[in-house]
């Protein structure tokens, strides 16, 4: 396919955006493959805005205004500049929550442009997306793609080596092809054990371990002693999951696992639940004075409150009890996902660094096969029918933000960490969220033809911009409130596009540079 | 120890709840309570503390001429409480001698801070009498004729906190007097206005005869004054109560010549009058005397503020506490949080505090007031002083605008928190100045590194704004003080936190004395000072111990400022021996720099 079939306007002049933060500006609007590009016409003011069209989640044509508006803003534009004609305005919607509105003069150049962005924003083909063309010159396609294996996972955890083992069972991903090639189990179940317990599992995934405690070798996941199941549906999901096929462990064939079910919305709900938080959020209505009823109807902070409740749970069993734990909702690459990785960030401290957050996102999410394009092919804005989309990797951010949030010395990396993976995983150049799992990133080749954003993001300049300058590292378990008065609104990401947020993001960025300048001279 | 699946599934609570050893038990239960001097122990007693969250504790209560202080006996649970008397507002048998039932016969205490305590005690042989009549008296000591205890205690501190603030000293920081404003000692023994203070600052054109003839038309006689003036352009605040204009519309020459002073003073067009209130309280205001200023003030313009009454904000404040002492409502966590209005009230303070000081620095003088002009206009004027003044937002600062715009301004604090008083149901009581401290705490949250206090300070400002051991917030107003030489036999609380102002302060805080600061006045941006209202419950307590933290980063803080001063000092030392024009004003090097003199160095001196 050509992308140029898709662009009939290329380059229009005289085009006025409005953007959040900055007042209007009037220059030239570009439509590439993969980029919008707009450049302000006062060459002075050198702004630009290059936005992926991955990022748009929607565009809406607004009716045809006359110039008049347009005169408004500029009041000094030459009366040459067509003033008799039409314009159309565009408001672009994207997956970042930004909201952009474009004026383009001309009424067909408008459609034009309108209709290439939808085309191009949505293009379900993933080897014509940008990560396969961007090509920075910092960096080359032989640079080392990942942080880890699941072999190298399993070698480091030397304490495991007793009773568990690194099984290649799933190495070219027949028994189950949203797993990794190489998976870490029991050492006492052989490989044909395995196969047929994955025929047993919805996708194939049969239990795999995710987590080692090494202080009290418990084991997340997996374990021959007595544990516990946490079932991520309620009882009565479960048990209609057995109409089709699907279920839960029965008490007699699984004696000595006590079942916990704990309700964890899901899809279609998720979804619709980000949607409604996002509209409130945008509501420009001057009077908000329903604003806490209209955050409270969006069910939002209450996900939020469940999925830290339940990975509290996990991690209650864990290091608490010392129990082994099962985790599994129905498919297992969702809410399973998201409360063993939250689960890990409370117990573990390896996991609070930079780099062991990034390393445990790389494990529990992209290599453990959550379906990142499914999940994150739309955002709250778009008006396309619902398909797949969930906001389960969204979720999990802002649960780590709120923990961020409660425990400000505890995490070694910042809040513009999570908004930039929050940024990231919707729209990217690179390739660490393409795909839906590994077996499909072998296919297409993703580690040899993009680059790797978490490898990025560990670069000195980059690092240093996402590190907790209070950050402490800290042994013990950092049980977050999940009371409702101890939750909060993620402002950072929903109300990013504000004044104030911005103006906190910089008194963030202050704040760091501060402390690593008084530590740098204090210890000089 | 906690089961596992306690904390996250369940309401139980008891993973907060610290267990002690049996150890500590064997030692006397109340000998670690240090007493302040002249603290005296009342009573003790065997009793047992309800306590909502971890259910009936057996402990000993210790009450003293200060507080009431309990500590559990039992091994498991280990609770303490240390309430100070001044923030009991009410005390109530609860049950009779027949009462049935486990723990029905004892005392409910209510609180002015955000809780309620429950007691319970044996039925046999009057038990609760002796305690019940002793806490009644030292708990409302006025209504007892007994002193307060600012007034027994014998606490001695490095720093004297009463010569914070001194009026005159503050004036003329402003760059007062000048050629448009003028000090006046015409209320120094409180005759033209009893309820404010001696040393006032009016326009200079207007003579002493002018403002008596003035006070004639204000309520209570508290006429236009000087708050604050904008050093660059001139613009002022001034603040007021209501004109008597009544329900005949009675008109004032000399209070509309006096208005147009205050404009001419800056000689802009129109001075704008905010009244705090909402536009139909203040009609109906008439009908007692009050009312605003209409059409007969030329050059003038009146804008409402829509901010509601003490009675409105003490039910609000009421609402709150229901919703969050002693269980917080958490099905329907911010809907109920909504009813309230708390957040909304919060938010019309600070629209209106942000519209005054947006007219001031764009160059244009206001007058506040409300009805009596010391609750509302108080809020007013010194929320946007603090956005317009960055000296109010240091440490020494804020205290300065408390002293000046609450206490020497004639908020009630007697009567709206009833210092000692028994009558809990008085109608005066109202929560204005707590409503104040939300107000800045949401502009410190919302502008982390511009205020050189930290939130400790706050809470500790409103520990003490109810528990009497200094005189700070005691009596209406000044020459109430005076009668009772407040200054002279009372601690003044800035006494103690200055004297320990390394727990008070804000690490991040960077000094921008340009700076104006407007908060975000919308509900989006405002969030519930849960560290406040709620931190009595035992699931909000901090995460984790980030004090500590601070204060590191304090002295890390400090040593920066200490190796960039020597730096400078060796940088201008060297420029000084190069040759003449090297800089000879900075200090000697034998002087080590102060923190404190640094930051004096980088503000633009007022």
């Amino acid at each position: 396919m050509e992308f140029s079939e898709h662009i009939k306007t290329a380059n229009v002049e005289d085009v006025v955006l409005q953007q959040p933060l900055h007042p209007p500006s009037k220059g030239t609007l570009c439509i590439t493959s993969h980029h919008l590009l707009f450049s302000d016409r006062e060459e002075r003011s050198g702004r630009q805005v290059l936005l992926l069209l991955r990022n748009i989640d929607a565009v809406e044509k607004s009716s045809v205004e006359n110039l008049v508006n347009y005169f408004g803003l500029f009041p000094n534009a030459g009366r040459s500049d067509r003033a008799t004609e039409s314009s159309g305005t565009l408001v672009i919607k994207c997956k970042d929550l930004r909201v952009l509105q474009l004026e383009i003069p001309g009424m067909e150049q408008c459609l034009n442009i309108a209709q290439s962005i939808e085309t191009l924003s949505c293009l379900d083909c993933v080897a014509e997306m940008y990560p396969f063309f961007y090509r920075p010159s910092n960096a080359s396609l032989r640079d080392q793609w990942g942080l880890s294996t699941p072999e190298r996972h399993y070698t480091e955890m030397e304490a495991l080596h007793g009773r568990w083992r690194l099984s290649t069972v799933n190495q070219d991903y027949s028994v189950c092809p949203s797993y990794p090639p190489a998976v870490i189990v029991p050492k006492a179940i052989g490989d044909d054990a395995l196969k047929k317990a994955a025929k047993f599992r919805q996708g194939g995934r049969f239990p795999v371990l995710c987590y080692y405690h090494r202080k009290n070798g418990t084991a997340a996941i997996e374990g021959s002693d007595k544990g516990y199941i946490i079932d991520t549906r309620s009882a009565q999901q479960a048990q209609q999951a057995r109409m089709m096929g699907g279920g839960f462990e029965s008490k007699s064939c699984y004696s000595g696992w006590k079942r916990l079910h704990r309700h964890m919305e899901r899809g279609k709900t998720l979804q619709e639940s980000l949607i409604k938080l996002v509209e409130a959020c945008g509501d420009k209505s001057p009077n908000m004075d329903r604003w806490l009823s209209k955050l409270e109807n969006s069910k939002w902070l209450s996900h939020v409150q469940t999925a830290l409740s339940t990975a509290g749970l996990l991690a209650e069993c864990v290091e608490r009890d010392g129990r082994s734990v099962l985790v599994h909702g129905s498919e297992g690459t969702g809410s399973t996902l998201l409360i063993s990785t939250l689960a890990q960030l409370i117990m573990d401290p390896s996991c609070r660094t930079l780099e062991g957050f990034l390393t445990l996102l790389e494990r529990e999410f992209v290599q453990a096969g959550h379906p990142f394009q499914q999940r994150c092919s739309h955002s709250a804005f778009s008006h396309a029918r619902l398909q797949q989309e969930c906001p389960v990797f969204l979720l999990l951010l802002d649960c780590v933000w709120q923990l961020w949030y409660q425990f400000p010395l505890a995490l070694g990396f910042s809040e513009a960490l999570l908004l930039r993976l929050a940024t990231e995983a919707y729209s990217s150049d690179y390739g660490t969220f393409l795909c839906n799992s590994d077996m499909e990133r072998c296919a297409l080749q993703v580690k040899g033809k993009t680059h790797c954003l978490f490898r990025v993001l560990l670069k000195p300049r980059e690092r240093e911009q996402y590190t907790n300058p209070l950050y402490e590292p800290n042994e013990l378990a950092i049980w977050p409130s999940v009371h409702p008065q101890s939750l909060q609104l993620w402002r950072g990401f929903f109300l990013r596009w504000t004044q104030q947020t911005h103006h906190l993001e910089l008194v963030q960025e202050d704040i760091r540079n501060m402390v690593i300048e008084w530590g740098k001279l204090a210890l000089s | 120890m906690a089961s596992p699946v306690s904390v996250y599934n369940s309401n139980v609570l008891d993973a907060h709840i610290s267990s002690t050893s049996r150890e500590s038990l064997k030692m006397e239960l109340l000998a670690d309570v240090t007493l302040l001097p002249g603290e005296e122990r009342i009573i003790d007693k065997d009793i047992i503390y309800i306590c909502p969250f971890s259910g009936a504790v057996k402990g000993k209560v210790l009450i003293t001429n200060y507080r009431l202080y309990f500590k559990s006996c039992d091994a498991d649970v280990a609770v303490t409480l240390d309430v100070p008397l001044g923030a009991i507002s009410r005390v109530e048998k609860m049950g009779g001698v027949s009462s049935r039932g486990e723990n029905s016969y004892g005392l409910d205490i209510t609180c002015k801070d955000m809780r309620n305590l429950r007691f319970a005690l044996k039925q046999e042989g009057h038990s609760r009498r002796d305690i019940f009549e002793l806490l009644f008296k030292h708990a409302f000591p006025i209504s007892h004729g007994l002193p307060l205890f600012a007034y027994v205690t014998q606490e001695k501190y490095e720093e004297n906190g009463w010569s914070v603030y001194r009026p005159v000293e503050e004036l003329r920081r402003q760059g007062l007097p000048n050629n448009k404003w003028r000090i006046t000692f015409i209320n120094k023994n409180y005759e033209l206005c009893d309820t404010y203070p001696a040393v006032l600052a009016v326009p200079f054109k207007c003579k002493e005869e002018d403002l008596r003839r003035v006070s004639s038309f204000r309520s209570r006689g508290r006429i236009p004054v000087l708050s604050w003036i904008h050093r660059e352009n001139r613009a002022a605040i001034a603040r007021c109560s209501q004109p008597l204009v009544g329900m005949s519309g009675k008109r004032n020459k000399d209070d509309e010549r006096y208005l147009d002073l205050i404009r001419d003073a800056n000689d802009t067009a129109k001075l704008t009058i905010y009244d705090a209130r909402p536009n139909v309280n203040a009609v109906a205001n008439k009908a007692t005397g009050g009312g605003y200023e209409g059409d007969e003030y030329h050059n003038a313009e009146l804008v409402f503020l829509d901010i509601h009454n003490i009675h409105v904000m003490r039910e609000s404040l009421k609402k709150l506490k229901d919703i969050v002492y002693p269980n917080v409502e958490e099905s329907h966590w911010l809907s109920s949080l909504e009813s309230t209005h708390w957040l909304e009230h919060i938010k019309l303070v600070l629209s209106g505090a942000i519209q005054v000081a947006d007219k001031v620095s764009s160059g244009n003088s206001v007058v506040v007031h409300c009805s009596d002009g010391w609750d509302r206009t108080a809020q007013l004027t010194s929320l946007a002083m603090l956005m317009l003044d960055s000296h109010y937002r240091t440490l020494k600062g804020l205290q300065v605008l408390i002293e000046k715009e609450w206490i020497s301004f004639g908020h009630k604090f007697t009567s709206r928190i009833g210092h000692g008083d028994k009558n809990h149901a008085d109608q005066d009581r109202s929560p204005i100045f707590v409503q104040f401290m939300d107000c800045v705490w949401q502009m410190s949250k919302q502008f982390p590194t511009a205020f050189e206090f930290n939130e400790r300070l706050l809470l500790t400002i409103l520990e003490h704004l109810y528990s009497c051991r200094f005189g700070t917030f005691l009596y209406n107003c000044e020459s109430a003080r005076e009668q009772n030489a407040l200054r002279q036999k009372t601690v003044s609380l800035w006494s103690l936190v200055n004297s320990k102002t390394e727990l008070y302060l804000n690490p991040f805080y960077t000094p921008e004395s340009g700076r104006v600061l407007y908060p975000v006045a919308s509900m989006r941006h405002l969030e519930l000072w849960v560290t406040y209202y709620i931190r009595w419950n035992p699931r909000i307590r901090q995460q984790s111990p980030v004090e500590q933290r601070y204060l590191e980063l304090l002295a890390l803080r400090d040593e920066y400022i200490k190796k960039l001063e020597e730096l400078r000092l060796s940088d201008s030392s060297r420029l000084a021996d190069d040759g003449p024009g090297g800089d000879t004003s900075s200090p000697s090097p034998a002087s080590s720099p102060t923190r404190q003199q640094h930051y004096t160095h980088l503000q633009t001196p007022f």
